[in-house]
């Protein structure tokens, strides 16, 4: 059972500097897990101290039923014999090996008979089609097969957990599109726990099951990609997801509305004192153009019209003392240009909101999540 | 405290305990020396006894520091050679600057004629041993001071060459500068290369000439090369032995150098030691100047070039006339040097180019033969002496590069791998050094430490353990720092993945580190072979009738006039070095310039 358990990992370099703090986490077994930050939030440290390629100062790493890292009782299991394989951001290839002795190493390591090899490697570069590739030098090859090579170098040692450490960054942005779903129908395939960094919330959450996100080495949020989304547990849980990103309006509860330069935010069954104040994020998708005044609208000016071909984008000036901006998608305004007068209505759902921490008083689960408690499924998130 | 030990325990990784024990090796071979060369400056040496009134062998003494500064000729043995080490060595380093520096533009920025050629023939300079070109210079332009034998100038033209153009610090500038040039060349043409070319082009764009482009913007960023070249050579040229002693001795013209060989073979060694201490003093202080001046500029070094070559400068209808002129400049400084000693080891008589004064009786004379400069010796390739000495250099410097490049390859792993760490920067400064070291301070170093035994070492004097341990602590900071360079490029990552694969650490160094960088292991090994090959300064102080090398050999024959004998062995050392540099160029496709570099 490979599931994964981090309690209390941490990674403090000289000078208290702290790369992760103390971690808690668990990764479902068979999920495609997403650590997710922005740069020097600690994830690809934390795949690293789960790899075993980097002590953590503090803290237990459990695989499985096996103890893979405690300080505690000094134990730190070799990387080769927790069951993982890891794919490198650079790859790694040997430049000095073919394909096939690059895949064959892991094999030859472990003194795995010849012919069994030699089956193994052609299996393994079959199904990622560079079988005909076996007897290039890794110089040779382009970028993304250099990309399935280390996949298979790493499959063929059929790992039970899959370590990727921003496997797509090198690629350009089509690959990238292919190489998605490959690694998707390989996490189908293999019914391996995939865990994967990456900065990139698109990737994230197009290829997740679950994400943790995380920032300043400390956990922010832990669950599927569309509760985050949907129910992010702070303010940078709710900037960090979504493209393009949330609008963020402070705002001053007012009878079962939070008022934001002028437009109301239903608070729905959300309770409130009055006179709070609050953030209310409003995703692109949430927010409605109309030409006629109603209750809840605020009177605004469109900035710009961004189409994208497939949805109609606007940045709406708000008007009033604050003249916010907010970004709109709205298919059924697209007969609007630059300078129209409209007015602006916001349908959240459900609603988020923030206080002055940055706190969300409106998500189901609390900040970073206790990796304990049984995780909503995105069925249960519509209610 | 329990959790602390357990951390301790999780952390002794390979790279830990390897750094530990070459930390603890490289102290003791290189601090506890100077503290034992500085504890010599302070001893009263058996020889010196009756110079200091009322001492007995063993006390303590501050007559070395009063004699060396303050004596009635301190100025004769102490501040003249001073002078003149550092008349040497800037007026060497400024005209190898030039020389090389020139050079380098010629080749990397403009469309001179020849490149290839000069590229591959430009380093030779600096393969053959120092001495040749002091050697070349004396058979070239000796004049009748010299025991009544003409030069092959003198004999040519009947013009007696002047004193100071035959001996003294004006042919050593000369001749030492025109060996050194090729670290100029090398390193300035190297930082030339890297320089993106779109930082000239974005200047052309705003309108600078192509002279303000030189001086505004190419030249700060070669700057670091230059000075690292003029340490480099400032460094080489204090502790150089050789030249000084063949083109100043006739003259009595001495540098600091020839003047602690003086004092250390002979009844001073406490002011030899002291000589010694003062050019380690001067080879720090520059590396201090160095580091300066230059610091932080020192990072523009490593930008690398992605962009387009930018034009090369045209040079018009200097174009030949210039390429042509290199050429000609290359070839009389490798090929009439070497012509000039074999000429010189052909004729029986010295000084009368003759052909009936032909002969080959210096190369394959018997004994017996009576003829010639010296009578009794055997012709050089039937000498068993000299043979035998030759057999120890290729001995001496086979073995010292396979424990460099060894070391290097450790040494720059461990270095890049704890990267950060105190430990790391321990080492790496503890490994570098040597290169602030002039070569026959080093030697005296050695000379100092196992001349008698202390505490479990025995006493290395005589053995060939002691020179195989001078020169590896010489060269490793080259050996070092080849294969940090090598391991910076290839990252982590490569072993991180062979970790993952379940390697132990030995399979990993053999089957990914080891052969990923062979190249610039076989670099590292090829600097030390060539260098140990022609030692000299370093080792002068170290050998033995026991342990002579062809190198330190022919200074004897040298100090008899027997220049045929010196002259042949040089030829046959070129001959080593250069098969060396091309061969492994061939086969292993190493860099000199590599194992060089600020």
């Amino acid at each position: 059972m490979p599931l994964i358990r981090l309690r209390g990992v941490a990674k403090h370099f000289v000078g208290d500097v702290r790369a992760v703090d103390s971690l808690d986490l668990e990764i479902p077994d068979g999920s495609f897990t997403t650590l997710l930050g922005p740069s020097g939030c600690g994830k690809t440290t934390t795949l690293r101290m789960i790899a075993g390629l980097e002590m953590p100062t503090d803290g237990e790493i459990h695989i499985g039923d096996t103890l893979a890292f405690s300080l505690e009782r000094g134990r730190a299991l070799p990387p080769s014999k927790r069951g993982l394989g890891l794919v490198f951001q650079s790859y790694a290839l040997w430049p000095h090996l073919t394909v096939r002795q690059n895949i064959a190493f892991g094999l030859e390591v472990q003194h795995v008979g010849r012919v069994e090899l030699a089956t193994r490697v052609e299996e393994v570069a079959s199904a990622l089609q560079i079988d005909a590739l076996l007897e290039r030098f890794t110089s040779e090859l382009s970028g993304g097969q250099q990309q399935r090579v280390a996949i298979a170098r790493v499959l063929v040692m059929r790992p039970s957990v899959l370590l990727l450490d921003e496997p797509l960054s090198n690629l350009d942005a089509t690959l990238r599109m292919d190489m998605r779903a490959e690694l998707k129908r390989l996490h189908a395939e293999t019914g391996a726990t995939i865990i994967y960094v990456t900065h990139d919330q698109l990737e994230a959450l197009t290829m997740s099951t679950h994400i943790a996100l995380m920032r300043e080495g400390v956990l922010q949020q832990f669950g599927p990609p569309l509760e985050i989304y949907a129910q992010p547990a702070n303010r940078f849980a709710a900037d960090f997801l979504g493209n393009p990103r949330i609008n963020l309006l402070d705002g001053v509860v007012d009878d079962g509305a939070i008022v934001c330069s002028g437009l109301r935010v239903p608070l729905g069954p959300v309770s409130a004192a009055r006179g709070e104040a609050l953030t209310v994020g409003l995703r692109a998708e949430e927010v409605r153009l109309g030409t006629t005044a109603t209750a809840m609208a605020a009177p605004g000016r469109v900035e710009s019209v961004l189409p994208t071909g497939s949805d109609w984008y606007f940045r709406v000036r708000l008007a009033g003392e604050r003249r916010p901006i907010v970004t709109v998608r709205d298919n059924d305004a697209a007969t609007l240009r630059e300078g129209d007068d409209v007015w602006v209505e916001a349908a959240p759902s459900p609603l988020k909101a923030f206080d002055r921490e940055g706190r969300s008083v409106t998500a189901t689960g609390g900040k970073a999540a206790p990796a304990a408690a049984p995780r909503t499924t995105v069925a249960e998130v519509a209610w | 405290m329990r959790t602390a030990v357990q951390r301790f325990r999780l952390t002794l990784t390979p790279q830990r305990v390897l750094a530990v024990m070459f930390l603890i090796v490289l102290a003791y071979l290189v601090l506890v020396p100077l503290f034992v060369m500085l504890q010599e400056t302070f001893t009263v040496h058996p020889m010196e006894r009756f110079q200091i009134p009322g001492s007995m062998p063993g006390d303590l003494t501050t007559a070395h520091w009063e004699r060396t500064f303050f004596g009635p000729d301190s100025y004769a043995f102490f501040y003249r050679p001073l002078i003149n080490t550092l008349i040497v060595a800037v007026g060497l380093s400024l005209l190898a600057l030039v020389i090389g520096g020139s050079l380098a533009w010629l080749v990397v920025r403009t469309n001179l004629p020849f490149k290839g050629l000069i590229s591959n023939t430009a380093i030779i300079p600096y393969v053959m041993p120092s001495w040749t070109l002091a050697l070349a210079w004396i058979a070239l332009f000796k004049n009748q001071r010299l025991g009544g034998q003409r030069g092959i100038f003198e004999s040519l033209t009947g013009v007696a060459t002047p004193d100071w153009f035959a001996y003294g610090l004006f042919p050593i500038i000369i001749t030492l500068a025109l060996h050194y040039f090729p670290f100029g060349f090398m390193l300035i043409g190297g930082a030339i290369r890297n320089i993106d070319a779109q930082l000239e082009e974005s200047a052309e764009l705003l309108g600078a000439g192509r002279m303000t482009i030189l001086r505004r913007i190419v030249f700060p960023l070669v700057l670091p090369a230059i000075f690292s070249t003029f340490l480099l050579t400032f460094s080489r040229g204090l502790g150089t032995f050789g030249t000084p002693h063949f083109l100043g001795g006739p003259v009595r013209e001495f540098v600091l150098s020839t003047s602690l060989y003086a004092n250390l073979i002979g009844q001073r060694p406490g002011i030899g030691y002291l000589a010694a201490v003062v050019m380690i003093a001067l080879g720090v202080l520059v590396l201090y100047m160095d580091h300066r001046i230059i610091g932080a500029r020192r990072s523009f070094v490593t930008i690398s070039g992605k962009g387009a070559r930018a034009g090369a400068v045209d040079l018009g209808r200097w174009r030949l006339p210039l390429g042509i002129g290199v050429l000609v400049f290359l070839f009389s400084v490798i090929a009439v040097p070497i012509g000039a000693l074999a000429i010189d080891t052909v004729m029986l008589r010295p000084g009368q180019y003759s052909l009936e004064n032909f002969t080959l009786h210096y190369w394959i004379g018997d004994a017996a033969d009576r003829i010639g400069l010296a009578t009794g010796e055997y012709g050089i390739l039937r000498n068993s002496q000299l043979m035998g000495a030759l057999g120890n250099t290729l001995q001496l410097a086979s073995v010292v590069a396979l424990i460099c490049g060894v070391l290097g390859v450790l040494i720059g792993y461990t270095v890049v791998r704890l990267r950060g760490t105190v430990i790391a920067k321990l080492l790496d400064q503890l490994s570098f050094l040597p290169y602030l070291m002039p070569s026959i301070a080093l030697g005296s170093i050695f000379l100092a430490l196992f001349a008698v035994s202390r505490g479990p070492i025995p006493s290395l004097y005589g053995t060939f353990w002691l020179l195989m341990i001078a020169c590896v602590v010489s060269y490793l900071p080259y050996a070092v720092k080849a294969g940090i360079g090598a391991m910076m490029q290839i990252g982590p990552e490569l072993e991180e993945a062979a970790i993952m694969a379940g390697a132990s650490w030995w399979t990993r160094m053999r089957r990914i580190i080891f052969p990923v960088q062979k190249s610039s292991y076989f670099s590292g090994m090829l600097l030390p072979f060539i260098s140990v090959t022609r030692e000299l300064s370093l080792l002068i102080l170290l050998v033995t009738p026991a342990t002579q090398l062809a190198a330190t050999i022919t200074l004897r024959y040298t100090d008899r006039g027997w220049y045929p004998y010196t002259n042949g062995m040089v030829l046959l050392l070129i001959v080593i070095v250069i098969s060396a540099t091309m061969l492994s160029r061939r086969l292993m496709k190493t860099d000199l310039a590599k194992g060089l570099g600020g």
